[in-house]
């Protein structure tokens, strides 16, 4: 059965254009135009993929809201947000209210279609055990590529799915230094440079939240990133 | 150098209208002395008159032998008739000298005692008033010599029948004596002149005491006007000053404004002006605001018509589509890209100014952040030299090695798309912290020095149009260096070979 995802964005034409597509590769999409349309069916079915935008119609920080009543009603249900604020304060609310990803507008639909994917193939994951697993480990990290879960030092570290892309990037091959275009390409975002520092800082702040001498993640000015192994 | 004048010195030239004052004055008082001497000549002439009448048809009084005192009826006539200050004397026919009285000297009168307050004033200021006044004195030669009897005018006039009279100098020139002669007839015959003379001291010392009174007065109206006018005007022009100070500083060359404080709760025109300052500097730095702001609120509008046109051509490129129309959705992502960039850049800038209002700080050493990144940028630049110079010792900044990377890497951009390729971009870090980055090329033009790292200000004159510039960059290396307690100036290497950009960013 086709997967659903729902959209939550005010602006009809963009609503339209991200339903078509995601129609062509095959989902079946239910569009909202508002929180109180949206919350509504939500209510009576969930869909299997929630994108939201931040700002809706006369709420500029609606986004917000409903992400946090459908992390109500479902604590798996994988949700993506999708928006033109592209401020550090708007991505750590938005990941802070419980959302899988965020993701600016400017992100082109391979991007998101990469997301969305990944976030489907873990949710089925997580329901039926895996068939074979697919593990990166490195020293102390662990990274489960099926089902996108970090650990370190035996404990999970709640990463964002562009996250875990960089740090898998990075660790994929320790010592090596991975400059920002090519971890851009591995998160499958394009941003600009200090929007990969931020996330970098991130990062480094979950693993810190565990580990607090954690320094696995090296900065190399005017470089980019290298695992210290 | 041109001449400039102050507005004290305005000021004094203003005070130049008062100068008529002394000289009307000089003027009266001349005016007055004339009339004095008028009357003192008809007073002369009066009592030459006098004596001549009483002479009158008396010849055996002029008998006398030239030489001697005149005695008995005559002595008593010329007594009677003369006063002091006075000098009669008489001559006969052969203009021979027969009789003479009275003394042309003044009995040294006491001085009065002073009257009033400018009475005093005027003789303490004697000292400076004598350069200019020449006090008549009492001591002067009074010979009457041979010549001046018989070669004298008046005498010879009188001698004629007719009444003369006459100015000259006494002999040593140190007085003025007027002199009145009368003839004496003795029926139709003359007999003799009468010749009364006195000095002019009387009139002249009365001149130069009013004199000394208009140049006392003169001189204390200047003094007190001078000092009022100049203290006047040295608030004033002092008050200017601040403000012209204020107003200078008020916009640094980091095209910050500052809000004035000289004379602005003042309520004359200065304070206006001040306060018309303010105003117009508030509206700038609104305006300045504004420009900062632009750049982020217009990435932020625009982000959704450009996700519109992005969607849209995405959604087309998974339709079938004819040859032809794949050519334009190619141009039209093309053209995406480009506004991409553009949206980029500005959001880039935008949340490096959310980034430096953080108070997070780190300290770290700049030297390894210069050695990174200037190993980065022979790649990326790879028709670019770069020479890296460091100091031995480490050079530890507070603030966030990211933005100090992200600053370096805006620098080498700008020295890079500027640079001649001559030589060289020059990275220099020194001990105390100041960075400096220099490449040969084209020199600033020098109205833009100030204004260079402001927000949307560039100076690239053939910006290539595929490769947006916003005038970001520097701008954004302005918000670092001042993030990290610095601050960044761009100037002309002093040979006039290239450009010179500094960040000084204090060491901890």
């Amino acid at each position: 059965m086709a997967k659903t995802v729902a959209i939550v964005e005010d602006d009809a034409a963009i609503r339209a254009n991200y339903a078509d597509m995601l129609k062509k590769h095959g989902y079946q999409v239910s569009a909202f135009a508002d929180r109180g349309s949206a919350l509504a069916a939500f209510r009576s079915r969930l869909p299997d993929l929630a994108l939201l935008d931040i700002g809706l119609a006369g709420e500029p920080d609606g986004g917000f809201a409903l992400c946090r009543e459908l992390r109500a009603l479902s604590a798996a249900l994988p949700i993506i947000f999708l928006t033109a604020r592209d401020s550090d304060f708007d991505v750590i609310s938005g990941l802070r209210m419980g959302a899988d990803d965020y993701l600016t507008k400017d992100a082109g639909m391979p991007h998101l279609l990469a997301r969305i994917s990944a976030l489907f193939r873990r949710a089925d994951l997580v329901r039926e055990a895996p068939a074979e697993e697919e593990i990166l480990e490195r020293a102390e990290l662990r990274l489960d590529m099926k089902r996108f879960l970090a650990t370190w030092k035996g404990k999970p570290v709640d990463l964002t799915l562009t996250e875990f892309w960089l740090v898998h990037g990075v660790a994929r091959f320790p010592g090596h230094v991975k400059n920002r275009e090519q971890l851009m390409k591995e998160a499958h975002i394009v941003v600009d440079d200090s929007t990969i520092t931020s996330h970098v800082k991130r990062i480094r702040r979950k693993f810190q939240a565990i580990d607090e001498s954690f320094a696995a993640i090296d900065t190399v000015y005017g470089l980019g990133y290298r695992w210290n192994a | 150098m041109r001449l400039r004048f102050g507005l004290r010195a305005k000021v004094a030239l203003v005070a130049l209208v008062l100068a008529p004052i002394p000289w009307l004055g000089y003027r009266y008082v001349k005016d007055m002395e004339a009339v004095l001497r008028e009357g003192q000549e008809q007073a002369l002439v009066a009592t030459a008159r006098a004596v001549a009448t009483a002479l009158h048809d008396r010849p055996e009084l002029l008998d006398l032998r030239p030489g001697v005192a005149a005695e008995g009826e005559m002595e008593r006539i010329l007594k009677s008739l003369g006063r002091a200050d006075l000098r009669i004397w008489i001559v006969d026919r052969q203009e021979r000298l027969l009789a003479i009285t009275g003394d042309l000297r003044k009995k040294a009168a006491p001085e009065r005692p002073p009257g009033d307050a400018l009475d005093v004033l005027a003789r303490s200021l004697r000292p400076v008033t004598a350069v200019l006044l020449e006090r008549p004195t009492e001591d002067f030669d009074d010979a009457l010599p041979e010549s001046q009897i018989s070669g004298a005018g008046e005498v010879r006039a009188a001698l004629q029948g007719m009444a003369g009279r006459r100015w000259r100098n006494s002999t040593d020139a140190r007085a003025v004596i007027l002199s009145a002669a009368h003839p004496v007839w003795s029926g139709d015959d003359v007999m003799g002149a009468v010749v009364v003379e006195e000095t002019t001291n009387a009139i002249r010392s009365l001149s130069d005491r009013t004199l000394e009174k208009v140049v006392a007065v003169t001189l204390v109206v200047f003094a007190l006007g001078a000092v009022v006018l100049l203290a006047f005007a040295s608030r004033l022009s002092l008050r200017l000053r601040r403000l012209r100070d204020e107003a200078e500083d008020a916009i640094d060359s980091q095209g910050r404004v500052k809000k004035l404080i000289a004379g602005s709760s003042s309520r004359d025109e200065i304070g206006d002006l001040s306060r018309s300052f303010s105003t117009a500097l508030e509206r700038l730095a609104q305006y300045n605001a504004y420009l900062e702001k632009l750049g982020g609120r217009l990435s932020h509008e625009l982000r959704t018509p450009v996700t519109v046109v992005r969607s849209s051509l995405e959604n087309l490129r998974m339709t079938a589509l004819p040859e032809e129309a794949r050519v334009y959705t190619e141009r039209a992502s093309e053209g995406l890209a480009r506004l991409d960039t553009i949206l980029t850049r500005m959001s880039e800038a935008t949340r490096l100014e959310s980034l430096v209002r953080q108070p997070e700080r780190e300290r770290f050493d700049a030297r390894e952040v210069l050695r990174g990144c200037v190993s980065g940028y022979a790649s990326i630049y790879p028709a670019v030299r770069f020479a890296l110079s460091l100091p031995d010792t480490p050079v530890m900044l507070r603030g966030a090695p990211d933005l100090y990377a992200q600053m370096l890497d805006k620098l080498a951009a700008n020295a890079a798309d500027f640079s001649s390729r001559e030589e060289p971009v020059r990275i220099r870090l020194d001990e105390k912290g100041s960075l400096t980055v220099s490449n040969s090329g084209p020199l600033l033009p020098p109205e833009m020095a100030g204004r260079l790292f402001q927000s949307m200000v560039s100076i690239r004159p053939d910006a290539d149009p595929r490769e947006p510039h916003l005038g970001l960059g520097l701008y954004m290396v302005r918000l670092i260096a001042e993030f990290h307690g610095g601050e960044a100036r761009a100037a002309n290497r002093e040979d006039g070979s290239g450009v010179v950009l500094r960040v000084d960013c204090p060491i901890q």
